[in-house]
C-alpha cells in the first residue's frame, strides 16, 4: 500500500514540473525563433509573435510557484530571500543603467547584448545574493 | 543577542531537527538562532519560550 504524498512533496513535484515546462518552452521557442530557421520557414510575423509569447504562461506559473514557495518558508529562509533580493535588485539596475549608457557611447553588438542575453544576469544576481546571504547564517 | 537555546535543547536531549519540528521551522533556523547569527522574530521567541516553559527573558539576553 502506498502512503499519500505529503503537502511538501506535492509542492516540490508541482514546482519541478512547472520549472521543467518553463525551461523546455523557453529553449524550444528560442530554437524555433532562430534566425536561420526563420529564413527557411518564412513564417508570418504574427505567428512568430505568438510563438515568442509561448513561454510567458509557464514563466508566470513558475513565478507563482516561487512566490508560494517563499510564503511557505520559515522566517530565516524568507529573510535570506529578502537579502538576496536586496543584493540582486540594485545590481540589476546598475547593469541596465551601465548598458544603457554604453549603448549611447559605443556600438554594443546586439548579438551579445540584447534582452535575451541580459535577462539571464538577473537570476544569476539573485543566486549570488542567496549564496552571500546564506553565508551569514550558516 | 545571547540565548540559552542550545543548553535547553541539550537538557531535553533533542537534536536540532527535533527542536525544529516542534517549532515548525527549519533545522537551519534553529542552528542560526543557537549560534546567535540570527535573532528570531517575537512570535518565534514566544514559541520557544512556551515550548521550554520559560519566559523570553530567561532564554534571550539582549546583553
Amino acid at each position: 500500500m502506498t502512503t499519500p504524498d505529503s503537502a511538501p512533496q506535492r509542492h516540490a513535484r508541482y514546482d519541478l514540473v512547472v520549472t521543467i515546462v518553463w525551461v523546455l518552452t523557453f529553449i524550444g521557442t528560442r530554437a524555433f525563433l532562430d534566425h536561420d530557421l526563420q529564413q527557411r520557414l518564412q513564417l508570418a510575423g504574427w505567428i512568430r509573435f505568438l510563438v515568442a509569447l509561448v513561454p510567458v504562461l509557464p514563466a508566470a506559473l513558475f513565478l507563482r510557484a516561487v512566490i508560494r514557495g517563499i510564503a511557505r518558508m520559515d522566517e530565516l529562509h524568507r529573510r535570506v530571500h529578502l537579502e538576496a533580493l536586496v543584493f540582486a535588485y540594485p545590481l540589476a539596475i546598475l547593469l541596465l543603467m551601465t548598458l544603457g549608457l554604453l549603448q549611447l557611447a559605443v556600438d554594443l553588438p546586439v548579438e551579445d547584448w540584447s534582452y535575451r542575453h541580459v535577462w539571464i544576469y538577473l537570476p544569476l544576481f539573485y543566486l549570488g545574493g542567496l549564496a552571500l546571504a546564506w553565508r551569514r547564517y550558516r | 543577542m545571547k540565548n540559552a537555546l542550545r543548553l535547553l535543547r541539550a537538557e531535553r536531549d533533542w537534536t536540532q531537527a527535533e527542536l525544529a519540528e516542534r517549532l515548525d521551522v527549519s533545522r537551519q533556523t534553529v542552528n542560526a538562532v543557537e549560534t546567535e547569527k540570527y535573532e528570531p522574530s517575537l512570535s518565534l521567541a514566544f514559541k520557544i519560550a512556551r515550548l521550554f516553559g520559560r519566559s523570553i527573558e530567561e532564554i534571550f539576553d539582549p546583553g
